[in-house]
């Protein structure tokens, strides 16, 4: 059986837990090991999802510009964002990935920001379908302990 | 040839206070341990003992000092200044002795008060923080937030306190003011913040009934409490500014840390209305509800990107971080939602 990071990890929060706090003298350092021990079950916890969590928000911000972009009144703007819509992610790196977000967040906030200005039925219908949408890309990202 | 290792930090303190005390002579430091006393300083208690023109004297102590970086960049004299100016008032602070802004003492600007009795109410790990006595924290919480909502601003108009000279639109400078924030630590925009921020501007509450002194991070875990339930001492002030009073209240509201788990929110609110004088304005009061939300926000961001890049590596700094970000993005959702933003 090969041995998992996550499995690593689980075991240095252990040893943190149950060896080395209750052996520390100094309270605020017992304090310290014991909050390493939560951040490393909640790290442990994160990396498994964090690239299938990033993979899909950029895809979900994608979408969201392709939807859009019919419904702005900025030809240059709407082009951006049909431009946006089709590009794909440099790679599977965290810190590929993370680049790319913000690229594509940024577009977003400037999307959100011109809809809310736009009159019609329309705007108000992307204005929400970007909350909503904003709501399931946060629900994953919350700590799983 | 090595350096020369540094006195240690009891030696130093006590030449400092040697240094400040008229008199004092056989000073000596023991005791001295770091406690948790908030992300935003390093916070010691120590105990003194030194003779005074002969006469012996002796006090338990605590020392603040600024950290290298860390979530609240304000001038460090801000909370110094606020206890000289609430001392002996019945807002119970701790007396604070002296601001030191030449880091020749001990490496940063530091202050020195004395250590009040009492405990802070920790708000995790245990559903009764109080030891069964929510009813006085609560009546004792609500009430000291009043009473300092009616007071008089004009003795800290030349103290540094941010809006200390603004007399409207106190909403406007606070929302400013967290938006920089934002936009000088944020390495990836959030945005769902932005879009409350958007949504805070283009909605701005009434101006307050008259300007007050707004602690900032009045909340459960930031006040001590005596065995009676009465509370001694509300400390950590390093955010306090001139502005709305229903800024605190929104802020002793939010769902991390609210009070109303421990003391119903009705009563309390009366109890602040009866201390203050004023009428709470509930429409206003949401406002100030999501302004809190970005506002933690912001302090969580400035926390990242201090760990991040090394300046601050207080391992609580990283675990506040990782749980309270998404925890405050989702209330804003929440709060967003229930303005209908979502259809």
């Amino acid at each position: 059986m090969k041995l998992r990071t996550e499995t690593v990890l689980e075991g240095i929060a252990e040893a943190l837990r149950d060896r080395i706090a209750p052996n520390l003298d100094d309270g605020f350092a017992a304090n310290d090991a014991r909050i390493a021990q939560t951040l490393l079950a909640i790290t442990r916890l994160a990396r498994d999802d964090e690239v299938a969590n990033k993979v899909e928000e950029n895809r979900r911000l994608r979408e969201i510009f392709l939807d859009a972009a019919p419904a702005i009144d900025d030809p240059t703007f709407a082009e951006r964002l049909e431009a946006a819509s089709r590009t794909r992610d440099p790679g599977l790196r965290i810190a590929e990935l993370d680049a790319e977000t913000g690229r594509l967040r940024n577009l977003l906030v400037e999307l959100h920001a011109h809809v809310e200005q736009q009159e019609g039925e329309e705007a108000r219908r992307i204005d929400q379908s970007i909350w909503r949408a904003l709501r399931d890309i946060e629900a994953p990202r919350a700590p799983r302990a | 040839m090595p350096e020369a290792d540094p006195d240690p930090l009891e030696t130093r303190i006590a030449d400092y206070l040697c240094h400040r005390i008229p008199g004092a002579d056989d000073m000596q430091v023991s005791a001295l341990a770091r406690i948790h006393g908030g992300i935003s300083q390093e916070t010691f208690r120590f105990n003194a003992k030194w003779s005074e023109y002969g006469k012996p004297e002796v006090k338990d102590l605590i020392l603040r000092r600024a950290p290298e970086a860390g979530v609240v960049s304000s001038e460090h004299g801000v909370e110094f200044a606020i206890y000289e100016a609430l001392a002996n008032s019945s807002v119970p602070v701790p007396a604070a002795h002296f601001l030191e802004a030449d880091p020749a003492w001990l490496d940063r600007p530091f202050f020195i008060m004395d250590m009040v009795p009492g405990r802070p109410g920790m708000i995790y790990g245990t559903d009764d923080p109080f030891d069964g006595k929510s009813e006085r924290v609560g009546r004792d919480f609500w009430r000291h937030l009043g009473t300092l909502a009616a007071r008089d601003t004009a003795a800290l108009r030349n103290s540094g306190l941010r809006s200390g000279d603004t007399s409207d639109r106190f909403w406007q400078a606070e929302l400013d003011y967290w938006e920089a924030t934002l936009d000088q630590d944020e390495d990836i925009v959030e945005p769902i913040v932005r879009g409350a921020i958007r949504w805070l501007r283009a909605n701005p509450p009434p101006e307050p009934a008259h300007p007050a002194i707004v602690h900032g991070d009045y909340r459960v875990g930031n006040f001590l409490f005596l065995p009676d339930g009465s509370i001694s001492a509300i400390l950590d002030w390093e955010m306090c500014h001139i502005g709305d009073p229903l800024e605190d209240i929104a802020w002793a509201l939010d769902p991390l840390w609210s009070m109303d788990r421990y003391f119903p929110l009705d009563e309390g609110l009366a109890t602040w209305e009866q201390g203050s004088g004023t009428t709470i304005d509930r429409e206003a009061l949401d406002w100030w509800r999501l302004f809190t939300a970005v506002k933690t926000s912001a302090l969580w961001t400035t926390s990242e990107k201090s760990f991040e890049e090394g300046h601050n590596r207080e391992i609580v700094l990283a675990l506040t971080v990782l749980r309270a970000g998404p925890f405050h993005r989702k209330v804003i959702l929440d709060l967003m939602e229930q303005r209908g933003a979502m259809g």
